[in-house]
């Protein structure tokens, strides 16, 4: 048991050195070649510099707490609505067969397509971000929610309404105890669309967030900075990701 | 007509069919058209927002033929489709074997594993101020990114398919001595193809994604650009067409990829 996590922390660190070695590579072709030194900051070691001031002067944190609360609301927003649609969905048949084709068509318009009509529709651009992430995290849970209603044994409902359950208890006692597992993991796809979505939404019309350093890192020529940045989404990225699968693992009732 | 009883089997399957496949569609169809109108309308009504208008149906169904006849539709869709397609094949070619590698490897899966998560969650347009540096042509930047969103479902499905795979093949084909190379046509392959599909799916869903804020930046072709190019000459119903038109587009390419696994999927049971 000790040996297997050692082994896991032995090759997660030798993966991660083997990433590094080829950034920092990368950096020292950039820095070796007079017509790409302009560019050598992208290298890890410029990159390790800016870090403190970044840092100090609370630039990373305010981006990360201002993306982060964008992305907090579009999925939330999301969830609320989503979860509702998925469940209509897994439930009637009639629902399910009207809603399937607008849906499918509706997902597949590139959420960024919204953006010159949401900032004409919403007052503020924050509310425009936070509607191009909704758009986009909306349909994986939406559709997870409702393969995991499809997945369900009828004969529970059976059951519940003999033993005189509620709708309502029904909804609570059965519903989302078995689809959580689905539903987490509709959240992790949309978490992951919504990831992408943010940042080119941050480009344009505001002035912060983390699309918003990337933008200004580049425009000031800062490349140290948007290393940093791309470091920062990153590893914020793949946290987020990791407590979603930690949450899926936890209250998946397949036992695999 | 006494009643269904009475009617064959086969026709009755065919009126289910044009049901489930015709009439429940445009029914869900027309339901969001009628809500589209309803929106235009309300533009219309309103003082404040009657320059909007042209966000409406009518105007923007006024809109299309004129962009069809010019050909602006087209010269577009050809633009990101070049870029989407040659993104996509560069994304299966590079993660169908890393996908194999990793499958395969319970040690290459645990080095790759923090790293690639890693890459998988920076998000891909950040990376677009290097690989405006690094390539030559905006195009190919644009393609580079389009691969690098979309490599990491292809990656994963091929790996998890492959862990599905139960290893007695591997050894029975061994046994009757196939080679490497007919080990991957004979086993491998026909056993993942499924889920290299269904990664493909996944992939598309978010190359689609990525493609429009690629192209509003630096090129004057493609989905995106037409967008931007409607909202700043302020043709409000030329943007509402393009919106259409990549609705239309990637639910088309989504149909076909969903076909595809389908055709290629042996459990039966799925």
């Amino acid at each position: 048991m000790v040996g297997a996590i050692i082994a896991r922390v032995f090759y997660s660190l030798v993966g991660l050195s083997i990433l590094f070695g080829l950034w920092w590579y990368g950096g020292w072709l950039l820095e070796s070649n007079p017509a790409t030194m302009g560019f050598a900051d992208f290298g890890p070691g410029p990159t390790y510099d800016a870090i403190p001031y970044l840092f100090g002067e609370g630039i990373i944190q305010e981006a990360s707490i201002t993306s982060g609360s964008r992305l907090g609301i579009g999925l939330l927003l999301a969830i609320v609505t989503g979860i509702p649609i998925g469940i209509l969905m897994g439930r009637s048949k009639v629902f399910k067969k009207l809603s399937n084709t607008p849906f499918q068509f509706l997902r597949m318009v590139s959420p960024l397509s919204w953006e010159p009509i949401a900032v004409i529709a919403l007052p503020t651009w924050n509310q425009a971000i936070i509607f191009l992430i909704s758009m986009a995290a909306v349909w994986p849970i939406a559709f997870a929610t409702a393969a995991g209603l499809a997945k369900l044994d009828p004969a529970w409902f059976k059951v519940a309404r003999n033993l005189g359950a509620t709708w309502l208890d029904v909804l609570k006692e059965i519903i989302l105890p078995a689809i959580a597992f689905d539903v987490l993991t509709g959240i992790r796809l949309a978490l992951g669309v919504a990831w992408i979505v943010i940042v080119p939404a941050e480009f344009l019309g505001i002035t912060s967030g983390l699309g918003y350093t990337i933008q200004d890192s580049r425009e000031n020529l800062d490349y140290a900075s948007l290393a940093v940045t791309i470091l920062v989404i990153g590893v914020i990225g793949f946290l987020m990701d990791g407590i979603c699968l930690a949450a899926i693992k936890r209250f998946s009732w397949h036992h695999k | 007509m006494t009643g269904t009883t009475t009617e064959n089997p086969t026709r009755l399957k065919r009126s289910e069919w044009l049901q489930d496949h015709i009439l429940y569609p445009s029914i869900g169809f027309g339901i969001l058209i009628g809500l589209w109108a309803l929106g235009g309308w309300l533009l219309a009504m309103s003082p404040e927002t009657s320059n909007f208008t042209k966000f409406g149906l009518l105007p923007t169904l006024k809109a299309v033929p004129g962009l069809i006849s010019s050909g602006y539709i087209a010269e577009h869709i050809w633009a990101s489709g070049y870029r989407l397609a040659i993104g996509l094949i560069l994304a299966i070619l590079v993660g169908v074997p890393i996908g194999i590698a990793i499958g395969l490897s319970k040690i290459t899966e645990q080095i790759s594993n923090e790293p690639f998560q890693l890459l998988r969650m920076v998000s891909p347009l950040s990376w677009m101020p290097i690989v405006v540096f690094v390539f030559p042509k905006w195009d190919q930047a644009i393609i580079f990114l389009i691969t690098v969103a979309a490599i990491w479902p292809v990656v994963y499905a091929t790996a998890a398919g492959l862990k599905k795979v139960d290893p007695a093949w591997f050894k029975v084909s061994k046994n009757l001595g196939a080679s490497f190379r007919q080990l991957l046509s004979e086993v491998i392959f026909p056993a993942i193809a499924f889920d290299i599909f269904t990664g493909i799916r996944l992939s598309l869903g978010i190359a689609w994604v990525v493609l429009v804020p690629a192209e509003l930046l630096g090129v004057s072709s493609g989905l995106g650009y037409a967008i931007k190019d409607a909202r700043e000459t302020l043709a409000y119903d030329q943007l509402t067409a393009m919106v259409v038109v990549i609705g239309i587009l990637g639910f088309i390419l989504d149909s076909f990829v969903a076909r595809m696994v389908k055709r290629y999927s042996w459990q039966r049971d799925l």
